[in-house]
């Protein structure tokens, strides 16, 4: 009796580590169920493409019918393909070797016998669960109509149109929509499946007892009443008695009530619900890009860095709190979205652990600048924090949280404003340079390895000649990546890859350095 | 276009190249509180002038000294008794419109008044510029430009902390070249400038009309008397340098 159970362990364990079964479970787990693995597309087409094949095929059987290798490959290809979806969606939903891990390390704990009834009907509820979702029932019916003895199940050739939705995300985003709003329609439901009972009843009472000679039975006053409420009216059954017409003018005037509010609740549905998707696909766009900057606050500054990152090329996304700024900011062309920044969820949604770089606070209140920063800090630390602080008491604090960079615009107006005062000058030539309004810029030149300026002495190299004026150079070290701020090296300096010029100069100049590199 | 303020004129031998200054400062905000620290550590005297009603939050051991008077009343702002000619006013409110207002009355009682204001977008320069502000200082647009290169251009940013931000050895200045200094009548590339420890970024041509011309070396430019040069250098060089220029 010890033996199996060993056994049954140690496959367990040999499975929780074997790097090429989770390697091969998270790529099956990706490729059918992760909306963001780029290869789950192909996956999705192949499937549509499956399933349309199949419904082209019931709906060209029923006039003629088909070629037998068309019949076989409905028949044997869709089936195995739909069959080998559903288990492997049944696969990836859980790990059953988990549990029989926990079972042995919860009895080993207790020093009890593991129970193998207990194992089995763990196992048994964990892939129940999967099997009895909603998703499940449909994809175990789509495959129904591969048995050919029961000719009514080819019409659940339709479930595998409804497999679809499971591929296109729109049309998932609109049965979200009515799942939302669940509780408003199945109260309508109820009510108009009362108003139908109570309308069906009264019109068979008067005129069914051969008044009318088109209704029969219960079942065509119902259908008649379903008719009517819905303002469809065919007009194939009609009242005749002038209580029956009653009974119609009554439930006529409820149906119109009726059908309009099922239509105000998907509208103000579908409205709630838009800027939601609206939002997704703002997510979805920025979603590919591999560094990503994210701009929270869109005020006077967040509108000028916002600017000047535009310029530069620097992949970002607008966070406002406030939809009005949202929607400014949406207006003017940006990735923007409206949400507060202050919780974890829309970090998480734009990828915090591997997409997001750079995390700027730049709303107006420091204090809701603080909150953002630790907000992302404590998410990923990892993530450069810059925080716009008006207050120096708030800006240690901030510092204490980490903040990678905290920045006083009053305190750099403030420093701009001070060197004014003593030279005129140099501030208008500082102005030009930092707001780059001339086109005289500062840049900085990373030296490429194995680049003409590599292992070459200051002294060697011709700046008159390359139009640039050096001020310093980064020399790069083990500790920082950039090192420390050599002003105005001297001619022995010599320079080496991964060192960073800091030059002046016209923006063709620098552009024509980097060329070279 | 520059108005030159006797930059280099008479200058003291353990602080060679600053020049205290009379400053009139209205508004002690945020950022009148930042540039006023800024003001006094680099030996400037400032006055600071507010408004009857402005909340001021002031240390009592720090020493500032407050003039309260009604913005709105030109005698009020001729009792200050400023020499206009040689102050720079700075007008730091907290309200844009009180900035355009300052700046509108200062203008119009000393119509050569050196009058800087702040300003908080292009809209609001605009409007400072047209009323007479010699210049702008835009509370955001460094801010900004700061941001941004940190993310984009990260030697940049640091090299320009060294440079203006940070109180340390490297200093940015001019210096206005005075008759028969040796400099006089020779083209920039005949100058060791970087020899001397000096970086030599921008001239103003007096002869082009106070023009303001980079030195990436696309022009070879003579120097004459009445030049401004815009140098960064430490400090220690530049004492050595205009001890040369003073020898001639």
């Amino acid at each position: 009796m010890e033996k199996p159970k060993h056994k049954l362990l140690s496959f367990a364990y040999f499975l929780e580590s074997s790097k090429v079964y989770n390697k091969i479970k998270k790529f099956v787990y990706d490729l059918i169920e992760n909306d963001e693995y780029k290869y789950k597309r192909y996956f999705d087409i192949f499937m549509i493409f499956v399933i349309l094949s199949s419904v082209t095929l019931l709906v060209m059987d029923v006039k003629r019918h088909i070629p037998h290798w068309l019949d076989d490959f409905d028949l044997y290809f869709v089936t195995t393909v739909f069959v080998v979806e559903y288990l492997l969606r049944m696969w990836v939903y859980s790990d059953i070797h988990k549990i029989i891990i926990d079972e042995y390390e919860e009895s080993s704990y207790f020093d009890k016998e593991v129970s193998y009834y207990s194992l089995f009907t763990n196992i048994v509820k964990n892939k129940w669960a999967y099997m009895v979702s909603f998703s499940a029932i449909i994809d175990l019916i789509a495959i129904l109509p591969s048995y050919r003895g029961l000719r009514v199940l080819r019409v659940f050739v339709l479930f595998r149109a409804f497999k679809m939705l499971r591929y296109t995300k729109s049309l998932t985003g609109f049965l979200y929509v009515l799942k939302n709003k669940k509780f408003e329609l199945m109260t309508l439901l109820t009510l108009s499946t009362f108003f139908i009972f109570i309308a069906g009843i009264m019109l068979y009472v008067f005129e069914g007892d051969n008044e009318n000679p088109n209704i029969h039975n219960l079942f065509d006053a119902f259908y008649w009443a379903l008719i009517t409420i819905s303002t469809v009216g065919y007009g194939d059954i009609a009242p005749v008695t002038p209580e029956g017409r009653i009974v119609t003018m009554l439930i006529i005037f409820t149906g119109i009530g009726l059908i309009s509010f099922v239509t105000s609740i998907i509208v103000s549905s579908f409205n709630e619900r838009l800027s939601v998707l609206r939002e997704d696909r703002v997510v979805q766009e920025v979603g590919k890009k591999k560094k990503l900057t994210v701009v929270c606050g869109y005020g006077l500054l967040g509108r000028l860095v916002v600017k000047g990152l535009q310029k530069e090329g620097v992949e970002f996304i607008i966070i406002d709190r406030s939809e009005e700024m949202a929607a400014v900011a949406y207006n003017d062309g940006y990735h923007a979205i409206c949400a507060d920044a202050t919780k974890g969820t829309i970090f998480e949604k734009l990828g915090i652990d591997d997409r997001i770089s750079h995390v700027l606070c730049l709303t107006s209140d420091d204090i809701q600048n603080a909150f953002i920063a630790v907000n992302v800090k404590s998410l990923n630390s990892e993530v450069y924090v810059t925080a716009r602080c008006s207050d120096q008491e708030i800006a240690t604090k901030m510092e204490y949280a980490h903040v990678d960079q905290v920045i006083m615009p009053e305190e750099v107006a403030g420093m701009m404003g001070a060197v004014y005062a003593g030279e005129p000058v140099a501030f208008e030539v500082l102005l030009s340079i930092i707001e780059e309004k001339e086109k005289t810029h500062i840049n900085e030149i990373a030296i490429a390895e194995g680049s003409f300026l590599d292992n070459k002495m200051i002294g060697e190299v011709d700046f008159e000649r390359l139009r640039l004026i050096l001020l310093g150079v980064f020399k790069r070290s083990e500790e920082s990546k950039l090192g420390e701020f050599i002003f105005n090296p001297s001619d022995e300096f010599v320079l080496n890859a991964g060192d960073n010029l800091v030059c002046i100069g016209y923006s063709t100049a620098v552009a024509n350095l980097k060329r070279k590199m | 276009m520059y108005r030159l303020l006797n930059c280099c004129g008479k200058s003291k031998k353990e602080d060679v190249m600053q020049i205290q200054k009379d400053i009139v400062l209205f508004g002690y905000g945020t950022f009148g509180r930042q540039l006023y620290k800024n003001l006094r550590s680099r030996g400037h005297k400032v006055k600071i002038v507010v408004g009857l009603d402005d909340y001021v939050e002031v240390e009592s051991d720090s020493g500032v000294d407050i003039t309260r008077i009604n913005i709105k009343r030109n005698d009020d702002i001729l009792a200050l008794n400023v020499n206009a000619a040689e102050s720079i006013f700075y007008c730091a409110m907290n309200k844009t419109a009180n900035n355009l207002f300052l700046v509108l009355t200062l203008k119009s009682l000393y119509p050569q008044a050196n009058v800087i204001a702040n300003s908080n977008s292009n809209e609001t320069t605009r409007k400072l510029k047209y009323a007479g502000a010699t210049s702008v200082i835009d509370l955001y647009e460094a801010t900004s430009r700061r941001i941004v290169n940190v993310l984009t251009k990260p030697a940049v940013s640091m090299a320009l902390d060294e440079i203006v931000y940070k109180q340390n050895d490297l200093q940015m200045l001019e210096i206005e070249l005075q008759e028969n200094t040796f400099l006089e009548g020779k083209y920039v590339s005949e100058i060791k400038f970087r020899q001397m420890g000096i970086i030599l970024i921008a001239i103003i041509d007096k002869e082009l009309g106070y023009e303001l011309v980079f030195t990436d070396h696309r022009i070879n430019h003579k120097l004459d008397a009445g030049d401004i040069l815009v140098i960064v250098a430490k400090k220690e060089n530049i004492s050595k340098f205009q001890e040369i220029l003073k020898k001639g």
